[in-house]
């Protein structure tokens, strides 16, 4: 009879337990300290986890480092302004830069930031074998406290830009561990990371730029659908999100397309197929895609809005070029939709449908391509899906495979491939176009596009002197008035979208002026953190 | 005393004999098969990165992830820092692999271990409910639910759960092992505990339902046999006869069974901490993969595998305990 008991017992717990959680959780405790309600928090959930915090490694590479400082840093319309630097001076030949920096500047543990902790910084970051690259500079050297002294190999315009996303590490305290326990001079101060979970940060109060008014950021980590699931419950204030999920409305929260630079397009071998391989053996050229009627057709004859309106669920906006919207981009790269002038292309060099298959051929040969994406990503497919549907208006066939990268290395240099890009550096456009890297494994410029015109203004602008006349350099590399890399010109890109990064954000919050964000997902949303700001005026 | 000591130690022996060369087999066969597989992981690493990188960095990233080198030679190389001890450094996380790995155990083995727990005692339970209660509406009921449960991927449960759990009624957080915006130290015991749940209700649930219909299986054939019939006979109740004749019998098979789960349990659990957004060996295994982290991955893998075999010889060890013929059986042949 007592066993009897007992097992009964067993089963009712078994049967209990799975009441007892509901039961449970009802009257568990409300529990966050220091989020949601009061009005100097915020949480955001973004869905990449950075890898380390320490920025001689790639921390916050391409956007501001937040727990460090840098000796530059970008405005909101990313040009340049001091921020640790109070002056800087170049050499002529473009190869010694003198920084004099602020003396009232400190590290979050007290210390002084000084001239040798950025010497310190650039040197290891130099060797650190990860993002940042520095491969072009000689010697960083403390001349005293306030002076630093760079020796460049080559004059190289894109130094600032580097220096705008390097983060000082303080040399005193310095170690294997300080990617996880950061210390620094910016507007945050580093509390915690509980890695794939969530990051702590604090208002750094001896800040000595404007303190920010939001004190308190938790960044947490989840992907996009747990990060609408978070939002649905309320759970945080801004969270990444995608073009498929934004379309979902949430109380309480409205979603903020912001404007980037992620890129969507696709290379077109400019090359003819003369049977040559590359050094890995991978086949060159593509006797269709290596007319620029043919490329210019495409670029002519598709409707870039409807696309990002279908695609995107109109999170997206029209691309002309690999930098659209950036200082160093031409605005002559934009080009109108116009069938008729690209039906006019195709016909003016003899491209006619002679057999009625709905194809244009020239020659006996059919203006038909493959168009090749790394199949698992389904914004490209359906990109590049929808710009097939399109251009067979103008009778061009394009067959569309999903395929791995391994096998697109070896059929980029003969086949279009859907691609994307999109960096807050203009170098980017120098790995594209330049005539050295044509041909090259590094899927910058597959299409085999060289030019000596373009190589010209590229070097002009690598080792311009200033910002402005690199600029200028790089705007004439896409249309100098007569040639270029841009649709209008050689064309050895179509460029189609580029992709809003959509974000929820809980009524109420400001995040400030968002610079155009780069190809990375996440971590650009919170690089102008200090200009976040609840309104006074109460949530909604 | 000294025979039962025996006994132990000789199962330690042959299971670590038999553990280190699985190691080794599974070693190789997981290195074989991500030198295989058409990711590159660097090519990954500078997508990620959002910025143009020329070509001496790129050779400098490309000498950090090591992959210019021959597999054979990566695979000996990396092998040999193994043996001294050293996992390696994850080149995503540019952490030493053990550290990750420490760091995301005790989450893990806590998910796994309340779903394990939580999956034994209702499979357990409801198998026998099944079993004394055979063809009866109880057991049609319970078995079209386990059928049903295990034909359902654990991630869609989980995605299920959190739907209704988290964002209608939200009963439960969203994810994580803690509260959103709490220092580490200011996690209390009952909060963590509050985040496990439904992980691990989740994780549970998706796996109990073998062992139920195992163990209701068993017991049919315990209630089918002589020694139930003339227990019958004497005039023993249903719940009697369970106890004095059926548990003993059916709990061998279910406890075989259920330390043999592991495996699928550290399976189902990268799913499950996918989902919750829970930080364990699970979600740090797939951001391996995904990542192309090859000292991570496999660390993980022969963590995993270290795991598992250690439940199965568990699993060894109890049978001794629970049943005195396996002890005088193994007595005789272990080591032979």
């Amino acid at each position: 009879m007592n066993i009897r008991k007992i097992i009964v017992l067993f089963l009712a717990m078994s049967v209990l337990l799975m009441t007892a959680c509901g039961n449970n959780s009802s009257e568990a405790p409300k529990e966050n300290n220091f989020i949601t309600d009061s009005k100097d928090s915020v949480v955001i959930a973004i869905g990449s986890e950075p890898e380390t915090l320490d920025p001689t490694q790639g921390w916050g590479h391409g956007n501001s480092p937040i727990v460090q400082s840098t000796l530059v840093k970008y405005t909101a319309d990313l040009t340049f302004e001091n921020d640790l630097a109070t002056d800087y001076k170049l050499s002529p030949d473009g190869l010694i830069w003198t920084f004099t920096i602020r003396d009232d500047a400190f590290f979050t543990d007290g210390e002084k930031v000084k001239a040798s902790d950025i010497a310190f910084t650039l040197e290891t970051a130099k060797t650190a074998q990860g993002s940042v690259d520095l491969t072009y500079m000689e010697s960083a050297v403390a001349e005293d406290d306030t002076t630093v002294v760079v020796t460049l190999s080559k004059p190289t315009s894109i130094f600032l830009n580097t220096l705008a996303s390097i983060g000082v590490v303080p040399e005193h305290v310095y170690d294997k561990n300080y990617g996880v326990n950061p210390i620094g001079s910016g507007p945050y101060r580093f509390v915690e990371w509980k890695p794939q979970e969530q990051i702590l940060f604090t208002a750094n109060e001896n800040y000595y730029g404007d303190i920010p008014a939001i004190k308190n950021v938790t960044v947490v980590f989840m992907s996009e659908d747990a990060a609408l699931a978070a939002v649905q419950a309320g759970e945080v204030d801004v969270a990444y999100s995608t073009a498929t999920l934004g379309t979902t409305e949430v109380d309480g929260y409205h979603v903020e397309a912001i404007a980037s630079a992620d890129n969507r397009g696709f290379t077109l071998p400019v090359l003819p197929n003369e049977g040559k391989t590359t050094q890995s053996g991978a086949p060159i050229g593509n006797d269709v895609t290596c007319n620029l009627e043919i490329r210019q057709a495409i670029a002519y004859g598709i409707h870039r809005q409807q696309i990002a309106d279908v695609v995107l669920n109109g999170f997206g906006r029209p691309a002309y070029s690999e930098n659209d919207g950036m200082p160093w981009n031409n605005p002559e790269v934009v080009i109108e939709t116009d069938v008729e002038y690209a039906q006019k292309l195709l016909d003016d060099a003899g491209w006619i449908d002679t057999d009625g298959d709905g194809i244009v051929e020239k020659n006996g040969l059919k203006a038909e391509f493959s168009c090749i994406y790394p199949s698992g990503d389904s914004v490209r497919q359906a990109i590049v899906a929808a710009v097939a549907e399109q251009v067979k208006a103008l009778g061009i066939q394009i067959n569309v495979e999903g395929t791995s990268w391994d096998e697109i290395m070896q059929r980029m240099f003969s086949d279009a491939v859907m691609m994307g890009w999109g960096s807050a550096i203009p170098n980017e456009t120098y790995y594209l176009y330049r005539s050295d890297g044509a041909l090259l494994d590094d899927f910058y410029n597959p299409e085999g596009y060289m030019s000596d015109v373009t190589d010209g203004y590229l070097d002009a602008a690598m080792e311009a002197l200033t910002v402005e006349e690199a600029n200028e350099n790089w705007k004439k590399v896409q249309w100098d008035g007569t040639a270029g890399t841009a649709m209008r010109g050689e064309c050895p890109w179509v460029w189609v979208v580029n992709l809003d990064h959509v974000t929820y954000v809980r009524d109420g919050l400001s995040i400030g002026n968002q610079p155009i964000h780069g190809h990375g997902h996440g971590l650009p949303l919170i690089q102008n953190l200090q200009e976040w700001s609840w309104e006074s005026g109460g949530l909604l | 005393m000294n025979e039962a000591l025996k006994r132990i130690f000789r199962i330690f022996f042959t299971y670590s004999i038999r553990t280190i060369s699985l190691l080794l087999v599974v070693s190789a066969i997981s290195f074989a098969l991500v030198s295989a597989s058409p990711m590159n992981p660097v090519q990954q690493y500078i997508i990620g990165l959002g910025t143009a990188v020329s070509p001496q960095q790129r050779a400098e990233i490309e000498d950090y992830w090591g992959v210019n080198e021959p597999p054979i030679e990566r695979y000996f190389g990396w092998l040999s820092e193994v043996l001294h001890g050293n996992l390696g450094e994850s080149a995503f996380y540019r952490r030493p692999v053990a550290a990750v790995i420490g760091e995301r155990f005790w989450n893990s083995l806590a998910l796994m271990l309340c779903a394990w727990l939580l999956s034994g005692v209702i499979g357990f339970g409801l198998g026998c409910v099944m079993g004394m209660y055979q063809d009866r509406w109880a057991d049609k009921i319970i078995k079209k639910c386990c059928y049903i449960l295990s034909s359902v991927p654990t991630f869609w449960l989980g995605l299920v759960f959190l739907l209704v759990f988290s964002v209608w009624l939200k009963w439960f957080p969203i994810g994580f092992s803690a509260p959103i915006g709490v220092r580490g130290e200011d996690v209390t015991f009952g909060q963590r505990l509050y985040h496990l749940i439904l992980p691990a209700f989740t994780l549970g649930l998706a796996s109990f339902s073998n062992i139920a219909l195992h163990t209701r299986q068993k017991l049919i054939d315990v209630f089918n046999s002589e020694y139930v019939l003339f227990a019958r006979a004497r005039g023993e109740g249903k719940w009697t006869i369970l106890c004095r004749h059926g548990l003993r019998n059916i709990l061998f098979p279910a406890l075989t069974l259920q330390f043999a789960s592991f495996a699928e349990l550290f399976g189902g659990s990268v799913m499950a901490e996918n989902v919750f957004s829970y930080p364990g060996l699970g979600s740090a295994v797939s951001a391996a993969g995904l990542n192309g982290d090859v000292p991570l991955l496999l660390g993980i893998t022969l963590f995993s595998v270290l795991f598992v075999s250690a439940g199965n010889m568990i699993a060894n060890l109890l049978y001794g305990v629970i049943n005195p013929q396996v002890r005088a059986f193994s007595a005789q042949n272990y080591g032979s």
